[in-house]
Parts: C-alpha cells; structure tokens; sequence
C-alpha cells in the first residue's frame, strides 16, 4: 500500500496548495481524483480491515474529506457539503484510535448550521442528540444551538448580531443565508403585528441599507403593502367586520345528519 | 403428593371442558378465552396455596419447587406433541413465578431430570450452577431417579432449560455468564424453526439483549439482531419479530441514534400485535422517536397509550413514560392536570417534572432556569435534558399570553423586565419575541413601534360567532359515534340458542302481549 500512499499524500499536497491559491477548479479535479483513489484503501469505512498502516491511511482519508467539506463551502455547493458530511461522519463516530481532529467540532457546528437553514429542525435535534454533553460546551457547537434557539423564540436581532461573533470564518456564507431567511420571517410577523411602520424604522427592522433596497424588496416579495406618505401599511383592512352570513349549507347537511342518526335509534 | 394429583386432575378437566368447547363455533370464541382466565386463575390460586402450605420445613421447599418444574416440563411435552403454543405460553407464565424460588440445586436435579446427563448441553448448562451442598441434591437425585426414564430431550425442553438457566444466572447477577450462556443458546436456537419454540425463543431474545447491555456491550449484538430479525420475518415467526424489533429498537436508542431507529421503524413490517407487553414497549420507543422529531401530537398519543395499556406491575415504566408524556404536553402548550403527578408511587421520581411544570404555568424564566438546574441529574439519566431546553420557549410564550391577558396596553420595556430575558438589547428582544407570537396566533395584539408599547386587542362576544356550534357538532359527532360502535358490539347472550322456549312459557308470553295490547287500545278509546 505504500506507494499508493505516498502517490495520494503528494495528490492532497498540491490540492492544499490549490485551495490556499482559491483555485477552486483544480481543486474539484484533484478532490475526484483523491476520492477514487481512496476507493483502493480497504482499512477505510465501509470494510474496516485492519491493515498495517490503517491509522494513517484513516487520518489521511479523514484529512482529504474535511478539506472537501470546506472545499464545498467555498463553492457554493450544498449538496455536495451534505454528500461529504455524510462521508466524513463515520470517521468521527466509528472509527477508534486516531487522534481527535482539530477541525471536528467546526465541521459538526457547520452540519447543524447548514440543518437550520434549510429549516430541517427535525434532523437538527437527531443529531444535536448524537453529541455527547461534552461537545456542546464547545463555542462553535454553541453558536448553533443558541442560533437555533433564537430563531424558535423569535428574536431575531439575535440571530442577526451573532453573525458578528462567528466563531469561525468558514460560516459566514451560512450566515448570509440565514440573514435573508430571518428578512422574510421578520416580514412576516411584522405585517400580522403592526398596523404601519415608518420607513426607516422599516428598513432598520429589514436590515435593508437604503430606502431603494427596501422599495424594491417590498414590490418583489410583498406587493400587498402600501408605502403612502412616509409610512409602510400593511393590509389588515380586511379582517374588519365578522362575517354576516351563516354558512347554511355546512348547517344543513349537519342538521340532516343529526336527524339520520336519531332515526337510527331504536 | 396428594395437592399434585388434584392439581393434574383439574387440569385435565378443564382441558377437556376446554376442547369440547373449542369445537362449538363463533360467539363462544369470547366464552372460551374468559374461560381459559378461569382455568389460569384456579391454577394459580392453587398453586398459591400450594407453596405456603408446605413452606415450613425446609427439605420440602426444594422438591415443590422441583415438583413444579417437573410439571412444566410435562405440559411443554404435551403442548409440542399437541402443537399448541398457548400450552407453552402458559408455561411460560408459571415460570417467571417461580422466578424467585429458583436454587442452583432445584436447577441442577432439574436438569439432570429433563436432559441426557453428559450430553454437551447438559454439561454446559450444568458448568453454570453452583455446586450446593450435597444433602439437597441427594434427596433429589433419590426422588428423581425413581421417576426419570432416560429419554431424548424435545428441542423445546431444551430451549426451556437455557431458559431457566439463563434467568438464574441473571437473578444472581453473573452478567458475563449470561452473556456467554445465552449466545451459546442463541446459536442453537438459529437451526430450530418450530411454532413452539417460538415463544421461548423470543424470551431468549428478549433476556440475551438484556444481559449485553448490563454488561454495556449493546454495540456489538446489532448485526446479531439484525439477522435473528431477518429470520423470523423469513420465517413468520411474528412474536419473534416483535420482540427483535424492540430490542433492536432499545438497542439504537441506547445509543441516541434516532435516525437509524426511524429508518428501521418505518421500514419494518407491522402487524397486528401478539403480545402486550411488546405493544406497549413499542409505542413508548415510538414516542420517543416522534419527540425527538418534533412531531409532538403523534408523540403524546403514542407515549400516553403505552402507559394506559402497561400492566400495572410495570411501574419502572409507566412512570418514565408519564415523564415523557409530561414534557411533550408541556412541549405542546397545554399543562397536565395536578392528578397525574399524584399517581401511586409515582410522586417521588415526578416531583422535578411537577416543578418544571409550575415554572412552564407560571411563565417565569428564571424559575424555569433554576429548576432545570436543580434537577439537571435526574434529567440528564432520563435523558430529557435537550428536550427541556426547547420548553424556554414555551415559557416565554406562556408569560407572554399572561401579560397580554392583563394588560391593555403595555410598553415593551416593561415586557421585557416582567419576561426576565436577560440579553443584551432587551427591548429589541421582546419586540421581535411578540411580534413572532403575534404571527403564530399565541397571543391577540398589536404593536406601536413608534411609541414602543403593545397593545391587547379586545376578546369579542364569542356566542355571537360560530364557534359553539361547531364545537357542539364535534361532541354530538363523538356521542353518536359511540352509540353506533355500542350496536355493532352487541352480542346475544351466550346460551340463548340453546334454550328452547317451552311450551308453557310461549303461553304465558302471548297472553302478555294480548293484554297489554288491549291495555292500549282501551285507553285509545278512553281518550277519544
């Protein structure tokens, strides 16, 4: 095995060179061709044969995929991010003997962050179970959780100043997402909450940098609001008066099967 | 010996009664199973009387006990030959009460009674037992060798031996034993494929499981379950399907891996269920799974139907599934009656639980932080812990509902002091807090942002909409419901074919109805 070894450590050095040059094609290209050759390894999951040199082929393999996940990141390309989770994921739970990695933990925060905004609460408490009480001492692990936290309570000025305190620069694309998810709830709860707002109070709430933005973001996403005089109304208007007529054919059929089942009383 | 022999004479009446009735058809299938309780009740109020009758000198004690297993091992005979499983489960159920008389020397004259001695599962067997002191075991051996022929062992005896074995060394906390024992027996078991053994080998399953994971190794048997599961589905073994599901089930949530549990669970087949006490292990891990997914309504069914049906010598677990029917009620919104912390024996290891759900009732934060704290033990064990971290939220949306309630109008400031969020920018907090709860229809309000208060709506008359007919509807819905599942449960009594109306009776019946009928055209006629 040791060629092979040596032929795919040397691969993954030039794939590093690649990714602190940014240059993200040859590092697609290399990422392929260090996955097949991985293929040829057989003391990797799923076989888990022992071999001599098992611990270093796993720490190599280890290595090589966490460098794809924030390869992924880099890219844009969360399908891929998921594929290379899921790929790495054994290596942090079943694999005994190899030396903790460092980039575990931000890697695991990272999971539970790209979970939240694709709005997959369910799968975000599964794997928050999975970790031991130890892991959720650690910062990057606790972002998330408070994240999470804040956006089930609905503070969301919460969620938008923790992106100030990213415990590591690799999240900050996530962030950026979740600032346009937490935009439109915000849009959302202050129609049904307010009767009108100013506009700049209105475009502070929005997080929007200029009254433009925010004109344009309002004539996309919610034509329904009227902007008059300074202000933004939100359209209640219509849930003024109850309704006067009585829904009478729901009425009816209740009433005729009251009078079926009566019949059927002997 | 007299009490045996009347013992077996009942028996063997009933089971005679049993029989003919068994051939007459339909509505005595109900008469019969009622039947079968009153044969069971009979037998173990005599075996009751049985035991403490003759427990004062001691060198009686172990031969009854002897006698008794002698007697099992029969009415296993008789249920393989005959090939009737509900022998064997009887079997069974006389077993696990004589759990606690079980000696080392009962089970070795035992096993010498029942197997070939010097065979190979004999001398396993017998390598687990103690060895006792010898005055015992002469006595049994004397009584023994006058009545054992030496016979070849049915597969089903066999199993029950490592049965019986198996719960011994379990009993007497040799953990690793076990483990050995019953892998060895596990192994035997994978060749034998008879309805019979079927029940015995799905306690096997169930006291293999348990003996691994007291020992903490549950990892490693899962591929073992896997394939014993995958042969009784092949099978159609279905009590053993149910039972390896839910050890197999135990065995992923042990390790909090609910994803995989869920992806078996969903693929798993499922039928009607043939046990109980399966059935009930089997909602409550569904519940379970269903919390930790979110879905609290199916979750709350789920893990309260598993405490109603679990038997109520369980109450290790009706008491941890009222625990997680507590928080996932919590978790929904509405608060559990003060009743259900009263149950018997229940109160002690409720009590944190009762706290949490004052501190989630009252709507304070701090208290909730305090209490969570205080018992932050009892919840890490029952692992409940993540699950009172998501009830914050539910607190803060219960002081809100408060607050709104009482006041009309209220400044966000205030909000924020009487919710106790402590954060940094509060008044900012509790805006987007009651701004989401306003969405979500939690509360009935509106906010001012330029003046920075929040401002109740007011609750209209509400006999003037809708709304109580349609909750009448809904009750009507249910009452009438019920009235038509009551008619098609009806039943004729059950000997009613039976008795022919006598001649004499029909008279009497006729001349009934014709007065009663002139009754009522008399008094037609009177009131015109």
């Amino acid at each position: 095995m040791d060629p092979k070894f040596t032929e795919v450590s040397q691969i993954f050095q030039l794939f590093k060179a690649a990714f602190v040059r940014k240059d993200f094609d040859t590092c697609i290209k290399l990422l392929s061709q260090l996955k097949v050759m991985l293929t040829e390894f057989k003391s990797l999951p799923p076989l888990f044969e022992e071999m001599p040199n098992a611990i270093q082929e796993r720490t190599l393999a280890r290595d090589i995929y966490e460098h794809a996940v924030f390869l992924s990141v880099k890219i844009e390309d969360q399908d891929a991010l998921e594929r290379d989770f899921f790929q790495l994921k054994p290596y942090y739970t079943d694999t005994y003997g190899l030396q903790p990695s460092s980039q575990e933990h931000p890697i695991l925060g990272l999971n539970l962050l790209r979970l939240l905004v694709q709005n997959r609460i369910a799968e975000f408490h599964t794997e928050l179970e999975l970790l031991p009480s130890s892991a959720l001492e650690n910062p990057c692990i606790k972002h998330a959780i408070e994240l999470e936290q804040s956006f089930m309570e609905g503070a969301y000025n919460r969620v938008l100043s923790a992106r100030q305190t990213v415990p590591h620069e690799i999240y900050v694309y996530f962030m950026d997402l979740l600032a346009k998810t937490v935009r439109d709830e915000i849009a959302g709860c202050s129609e049904k909450a307010y009767d009108s707002l100013s506009i700049n109070d209105a475009r502070q709430m929005l997080l929007f940098s200029s009254d433009l933005d925010l004109v344009k973001y309002i004539e996309e996403e919610h034509p329904e609001w009227e902007i008059r005089k300074g202000f933004v109304f939100f359209q209640r208007a219509k849930e003024s008066a109850p309704c006067k007529e009585i829904p009478s054919l729901q009425l009816i059929n209740q009433t005729l099967s009251y009078a079926r089942e009566l019949e059927r009383i002997v | 010996m007299e009490w045996s022999m009347v013992f077996a004479m009942t028996t063997k009446v009933i089971e005679t009664l049993a029989f003919s009735l068994f051939r007459i058809k339909s509505y005595l299938g109900r008469f019969l199973y009622q039947f079968q309780i009153f044969a069971k009740m009979t037998q173990d109020i005599e075996m009751k009387e049985q035991q403490p009758a003759l427990s004062n000198s001691l060198s009686i004690t172990a031969p009854s006990t002897f006698q008794n297993l002698k007697e099992i091992a029969a009415l296993i005979e008789v249920g393989a030959y005959a090939r009737e499983v509900r022998r064997i489960v009887r079997a069974i159920r006389w077993t696990i009460q004589l759990r606690r008389k079980l000696k080392a020397s009962v089970l070795s004259a035992f096993l010498n009674y029942v197997l070939i001695p010097g065979s190979e599962l004999h001398s396993r067997l017998y390598s687990y037992l103690p060895k006792e002191d010898d005055q015992d075991m002469e006595l049994d051996t004397a009584t023994s060798a006058t009545q054992a022929p030496a016979k070849h062992p049915l597969p089903e005896l066999e199993v029950y031996c490592c049965f019986l074995v198996l719960i011994f060394l379990i009993d007497q906390k040799r953990y690793s034993e076990a483990k050995a024992c019953s892998s060895a027996s596990i192994a035997r078991l994978k060749n034998l494929n008879r309805r019979t053994v079927d029940v015995l080998a799905s306690r096997l399953y169930f006291y293999y499981s348990l003996s691994y994971e007291l020992t903490g190794d549950l990892a490693e048997i899962r591929g073992n379950l896997l394939a014993l599961h995958r042969t009784a589905t092949l099978r159609l073994d279905e009590l053993g399907q149910e039972t390896l599901l839910n050890l197999l089930l135990r065995n992923y949530l042990y390790y909090n891996l609910y994803d995989q549990a869920e992806k078996l669970r969903s693929k798993a087949p499922r039928f009607e269920a043939h046990s109980n006490q399966q059935f009930c292990r089997y909602l409550f891990y569904l519940g379970k799974i269903r919390t930790i997914q979110l879905e609290y309504t199916d979750a709350k069914e789920s893990l309260l139907q598993a405490a109603r049906k679990a038997p109520d010598a369980a109450l290790g677990f009706r008491v941890i599934c009222n625990k997680w029917a507590v928080i996932v009620r919590l978790l929904l919104g509405e608060i559990p009656e003060r009743t259900i912390f009263m149950q018997k024996g229940m109160e002690k290891a409720l009590r944190p639980y009762f706290e949490l759900t004052n501190a989630v009732r009252i709507g304070d934060l701090e208290l909730f932080k305090t209490v969570a704290d205080k018992f932050s033990n009892t919840f890490s064990s029952d692992r409940t812990d993540n699950l009172i971290v998501r009830l914050r939220h539910n607190v803060i949306r219960t002081g809100l509902r408060n607050i709104s309630i009482s006041y009309s109008r209220i400044s966000l400031a205030d909000v924020a002091k009487k919710l106790r969020l402590d954060s940094p920018n509060p008044i900012a907090d509790a805006e987007s807090i009651v701004a989401k709860a306003i969405r979500d229809g939690a509360i009935d309000a509106t906010l001012d942002h330029a003046n920075g208060w929040m401002v109740s709506k007011e609750t209209g008359d509400i006999y003037s909409t809708n709304e109580p007919q349609v909750a009448f509807n809904s009750r009507i819905a249910f009452c009438l419901n019920m009235h038509n599942e009551a008619v098609r449960a009806l039943r004729f009594p059950p000997n009613s074919h039976k008795e022919k109306e006598g001649a004499e009776k029909r008279r009497e019946r006729q001349q009934q109805e014709q007065e009663l009928a002139k009754h009522i055209a008399e008094d037609d006629d009177d009131e015109f």
